[in-house]
């Protein structure tokens, strides 16, 4: 019986985290036991597609991954000491207790580790992904990112850094880490989503699915609840983002019908309930704005006044010109385009090397009838970006002569945690 | 059994001496150091250091040692003091390296080489 990538992948995900946990726990060496589960991995990508899932692939996992360590220390004099903790683990045994995922968790997210390389290693230790995958999804090569990942781990091992779950002080700080490593893996997830890369994996699933995990693991956290909840109020519009031929669509001008409104409803409620447990942070703030062009029946019925409410709120939380930016898009429906004008001229220092800045400025010129500029903010726009979907808008409005009113991208789409370079 | 690591303190040394609230903050740092040998904390005392105008260099250019004024970095901050510190781990070490009392420091933590583990 074979088994499908979804499948695999799939089987992986919900059994590698707890794997590489309860190894780490026995073997007392999160290096070692990131490695037989990546090894074990490998080995069950060679066999699974042809045999099928096993009945209890967290078992066969772990069961491989001893078999490969015995083979690996036999050969390792200085695993010597390993090898009998090794011998000595029970394949029967692989621990569900919250507990061990999260300080999985939280060790790979440890912030005396370098950003990229804690999606690394997280996206390998607790979500069974491999070194070539992961390099694909980022866009480097396998060398370099394997590079990445023997450094953190050296780190872990070399600069002590503990496995544990972090103390009740330190939560918020050490949170904080996890939720910007997930935020960044699901944006590029959804960034990458175009036609282009609908082969490559979902990046943006696996990151709901961790948020979610993580949810579980440590209920009652306000920013937990509402990344997901961002998170999930992207996925819903998600359908609407690009038409038949894979070019990017507006957000005034997306099929709201298409929006999955279950979803967005689910998403008001995990907001509505993130409220409640204290004052609202960033990833509130951020999913309360998603949720009120989320929540317009049609582009003319978006209550700006409550998203710019929204945005002075986040600016105390988040004083980044990137935050500044978005707030001048609301600013401007609300106070009228010489304000948003004046507000965009003021950040045009900050924000010099990043696209979304002309592609603003551009649209507001064009409000004046200051076309020339217009195009030439435009033309430093295109400079700026790679990213294909941006490119196309943006050259159909140099060659139109500004015709779109409004949008070099969906203005609601996650971009807050990329900062310009 | 304690991992030990030195602490390095960074600051600008110009604006640090210009400060006018410098007395009260050595004794704030004085304070620091008291607490942490309280609690059997600190391996080695470590040294203040004058500022970084009074440096001098040795590097070897080609194998032939060259003498140059000034720390071996150019740059407005420089290392102002170190200490070495033994704790459990390096989560320990940024706890208490996040309350050193002087705001306008940066610290950098590094693990010190143990040779007799026969090292990394």
């Amino acid at each position: 019986m074979s088994a499908t990538v979804e499948a695999i992948s799939a089987a992986f995900r919900d059994e590698a985290g707890a794997v590489c946990a309860s190894l780490t726990r026995q073997l007392g060496d999160l290096d070692l036991a990131e490695d037989l589960v990546q090894d074990a991995i490998v080995v069950a990508l060679q066999r699974w597609p042809r045999d099928g899932v096993p009945d209890r692939p967290g078992a066969w996992l772990l069961q491989t991954a001893r078999h490969r360590g015995i083979d690996r220390l036999r050969r390792e004099a200085r695993y010597r000491d390993k090898l009998q903790a090794l011998s000595a683990v029970d394949v029967e045994v692989i621990s569900r207790e919250p507990d061990e995922r999260l300080r999985l968790i939280f060790t790979c997210c440890h912030p005396a580790i370098a950003r990229e390389a804690q999606i690394a290693l997280t996206l390998r230790a607790v979500m069974g992904m491999t070194t070539p995958e992961i390099a694909r999804a980022f866009l480097v090569s396998e060398t370099t990112m394997g590079q990445r990942i023997v450094r953190a781990k050296r780190k872990i091992v070399e600069a002590h850094i503990p496995y544990r779950i972090p103390a009740r002080e330190e939560l918020p700080e050490r949170l904080g880490e996890v939720l910007a490593m997930l935020y960044l893996v699901y944006n590029e997830g959804f960034l990458s989503s175009g036609p282009d890369r609908a082969t490559s994996r979902d990046l943006s699933a696996d990151a709901i699915w961790l948020c979610e995990l993580v949810n579980a693991l440590l209920p009652d956290q306000q920013e937990v609840l509402a990344l997901l909840a961002l998170m999930k109020l992207h996925e819903a519009r998600r359908a609407s983002r690009f038409d038949a031929r894979g070019s990017v669509i507006l957000l005034q001008d997306q099929d709201r019908a298409l929006w999955d409104h279950a979803a967005i409803a689910e998403a008001g409620a995990l907001l509505e309930r993130a409220r409640r447990l204290g004052a609202p942070g960033a990833y509130w703030l951020q999913a309360a704005i998603a949720a009120c062009h989320a929540d317009a029946a049609t582009y003319a019925d978006t209550d700006w006044a409550q998203i710019l409410a929204l945005y002075n709120a986040l600016i105390r939380l988040m004083p980044s010109p990137v935050v500044r930016l978005n707030r001048a898009i609301a600013l401007r429906h609300v106070a009228g385009a010489a304000a948003a004008l004046e507000e965009v001229e003021a950040l045009s220092g900050d924000l010099d090397r990043y696209h979304l800045l002309h592609a603003t400025r551009a649209e507001l010129l064009r409000e004046f009838g200051r076309t020339d500029e217009a195009r030439e903010a435009d033309q430093r726009a295109l400079e700026l970006t790679n990213n294909p979907a941006e490119r196309e808008v943006l050259l159909k409005r140099i060659g139109d002569g500004g015709a779109t009113p409004e949008g070099a991208a969906d203005a609601t789409a996650p971009r807050l945690a990329r900062e310009p370079p | 059994m304690g991992q030990k690591y030195v602490l390095m303190f960074v600051r600008d040394d110009e604006a640090f001496l210009a400060d006018e609230a410098h007395d009260h903050t050595y004794e704030s740092i004085n304070q620091w150091f008291m607490d942490l040998g309280q609690q059997g904390k600190i391996a080695e005392t470590g040294s203040e250091l004058q500022p970084a105008r009074n440096a001098t260099t040795v590097r070897w250019s080609a194998g032939n040692p060259m003498v140059t004024d000034g720390p071996f970095m150019e740059s407005k901050e420089t290392v102002a003091g170190f200490t070495t510190i033994e704790v459990n781990d390096l989560d320990e070490a940024i706890a208490i390296a996040k309350r050193w009392p002087a705001k306008d420091h940066a610290i950098e933590i590094r693990p010190i080489v143990d040779h007799e583990q026969n090292g990394s």
